[in-house]
């Protein structure tokens, strides 16, 4: 537990992708100004330091505050950033309220994510012009198109992979150095231009932020109470070295479907446990999943189980896989199964779901075994916040999950 | 040199396969299933991988434009070929087997029994851990081919031509949860070489 798997990366040479890289954005841009997105995570910042490599000072990077960071998040990027070796001068652009008022009333991941992209590159566009540029560079990697190309879900960086042309919607065209790189890669090339540890070897944050940890309809409430959740995540589970971990909130809005009436009896024979022991809910609010290659936007199961056998299952991984094959195989409809960590009767209307995996490239995903102790813990401390009442461990890989949630 | 391009229906984890090849020291790249036949030729390739894709081939009259393409690649190419996951249950239909939704479909881990441990699944054996991810499965394997593997769910997780190196998989052997993929691709880079000599 905790080895992260991709120590050694085959097959991928840094040196000669740079050179050949660079040569071509060279080719491309014929000593133009390219607007360079940059959100802080690995892989625009890497994409960024390629292209600095090939443009100088034609390389204008910019970092957009989309109000859906974490906390304190784009000042520490852009101080971070700036600071020897990298030395990277970046401009912030606030436009969180634009963001906001985008999303506002959507309730879908699709819709949302689609809002998400429009409002993103609505302001590349400002930028652009401004600056009298006509290429942006971005840090899209391999799974960033091949999930949108397949339909799984919309990546708010992904254009023309979907046969949206950036040039006549938004009057730039685009560039896109890793395109065809996996996370493990990006992070050996990250390496090799000598990006500090704390750069190359980041967690990953998704470009929509904490948009696609909101589960639902976005309110203020949800997204001041998650940002408050995904410290308390972050800062416990940092030293277990898994890929990703953070925390999503959704509503306690239960359905009323008769189909998945029998959930309760399912989860037990899956257990092996009384049916007076399990008790398990569906939400209403979908979330993204991916069974046999095509999206299922499907829902959450929640499991209970009473307070003495939680104590003896909640680190038996086998059990809980069983729960989740159980669970999925029997109601297609259902992509998600996550089991309950802790909660307070007659508390507040949301619920936070932890999630930790481990993944190399990020296109399949076991669940991490977070210790019980810990995530009772991380229960413990998110239940301070009276809006949330329950606190869950997501047991679903990827697939039939997604790493994120919309 | 050896030379496998990847037969692209559209699967998330299509991409990878180019990865574990290109990890081998192969060359490969994507490639669409409606290549013409002559310019598949001119790449002069050794041999075929086909990918796994959303679409379903339960019905086998009514493929969409790829899988009919693919299915076209099927039945002309002569060369080495793996198939994996939709293109598994693609193979299976074009040799006249039976696809239909799977009793119990399978997501994430599953644990293969190997039945047979010669050729493609050497070294395999018993049984190992592999990623899946389908809604369909072959439930009647077509003549002339063998059931190399199985799983409590699904019968014939692993099939291959009794006298062509021609194999398909449900399982998703280029994913990194898949930890024994790459001797699956190494044992099949093998069959090429051999196939080459002869």
């Amino acid at each position: 537990m905790g080895e992260r798997l991709s120590v050694a990366v085959q097959g991928f040479h840094p040196s000669s992708f740079l050179s050949e890289e660079t040569g071509r954005i060279r080719d491309i841009t014929q000593g133009k100004k390219v607007i360079s997105a940059v959100s802080g995570g690995v892989d625009s910042t890497v994409a960024t330091l390629v292209a600095r490599q090939a443009l100088g000072d034609n390389l204008l990077p910019i970092m957009i505050d989309t109000g859906l960071l974490r906390a304190g998040e784009p000042e520490q990027v852009k101080d971070r950033l700036s600071r020897s070796p990298i030395s990277l001068k970046l401009r912030l652009v606030h436009a969180s309220g634009r963001f906001l008022s985008s999303i506002k009333g959507e309730t879908t991941a699709e819709e949302k994510r689609k809002k998400f992209r429009e409002t993103f590159y609505q302001v590349l566009r400002e930028e652009a012009q401004k600056e009298g540029c006509e290429y942006i560079l971005q840090g899209t990697i391999a799974p960033d198109w091949i999930e949108t190309q397949g339909g799984i879900k919309t990546q708010h960086n992904v254009l023309e992979q979907v046969g949206i042309d950036p040039a006549t919607t938004y009057g730039f065209k685009i560039i896109e150095p890793l395109a065809d790189l996996y996370k493990d890669q990006v992070r050996a090339l990250g390496r090799h231009l000598n990006l500090p540890k704390e750069f190359s070897e980041r967690q990953p944050f998704p470009g929509p932020g904490l948009l696609v940890r909101c589960i639902g309809s976005v309110t203020k409430k949800k997204i001041r109470v998650l940002k408050e959740a995904t410290k308390v995540v972050e800062t416990s589970l940092s030293p277990f070295n898994y890929e990703q971990y953070f925390a999503a909130i959704i509503e306690n809005k239960f359905a009323k479907d008769p189909s998945t009436k029998t959930i309760s009896e399912t989860a037990s024979e899956a257990l092996g446990l009384p049916k007076s022991e399990v008790h398990a809910e569906v939400f209403e609010d979908r979330v993204t999943g991916v069974k046999g290659d095509q999206r299922c936007y499907g829902l959450v199961a929640g499991v209970k189980l009473s307070e003495e056998s939680r104590e003896t299952y909640g680190w038996l991984q086998d059990r809980l896989r069983q729960l989740q094959t159980g669970i999925v195989e029997k109601f297609p409809d259902i992509t998600r199964v996550a089991l309950l960590v802790k909660e307070r009767r007659g508390g507040g209307p949301l619920s936070i779901i932890v999630r930790a995996v481990s993944t190399r490239d990020f296109m399949t995903a076991a669940v991490s075994p977070v210790p019980w102790k810990i995530l009772k813990d991380i229960g413990q401390q998110i239940m301070k916040e009276e809006n949330v009442s329950r606190v869950y461990y997501d047991i679903t890989p990827k697939p039939p999950g997604t790493i994120e949630f919309e | 040199m050896t030379t496998i391009p990847v037969v692209y229906v559209k699967g998330q984890y299509n991409h990878l396969i180019v990865r574990n090849l290109k990890e081998l020291g192969v060359t490969s790249k994507l490639l669409s299933p409606s290549v013409p036949l002559e310019q598949l030729e001119s790449m002069k390739p050794d041999a075929l991988v086909m990918g796994g894709g959303p679409q379903s081939v339960r019905s086998p009259d009514k493929l969409t434009g790829e899988l009919a393409d693919a299915a076209r690649l099927i039945r002309q190419v002569k060369l080495p070929m793996l198939c994996i996951c939709v293109t598994h249950q693609l193979l299976a239909t074009a040799f006249g087997g039976v696809t239909e939704a799977a009793r119990k479909p399978e997501f994430g881990p599953v644990e293969i029994s190997v039945l047979d441990d010669g050729r493609i699944l050497e070294g395999l054996g018993p049984s190992f851990t592999a990623w899946e991810s389908h809604n369909d499965e072959v439930v009647r394997k077509p003549d002339g081919f063998e059931v190399i593997a199985k799983s409590t769910s699904c019968s014939v997780e692993a099939m291959g031509h009794e006298k062509r190196d021609i194999f398909g998989v449900q399982f998703h052997p280029e994913v990194s949860h898949t930890t024994k993929g790459v001797d699956l691709f190494k044992n099949f880079l093998g069959i090429v070489e051999e196939h080459k000599r002869t």
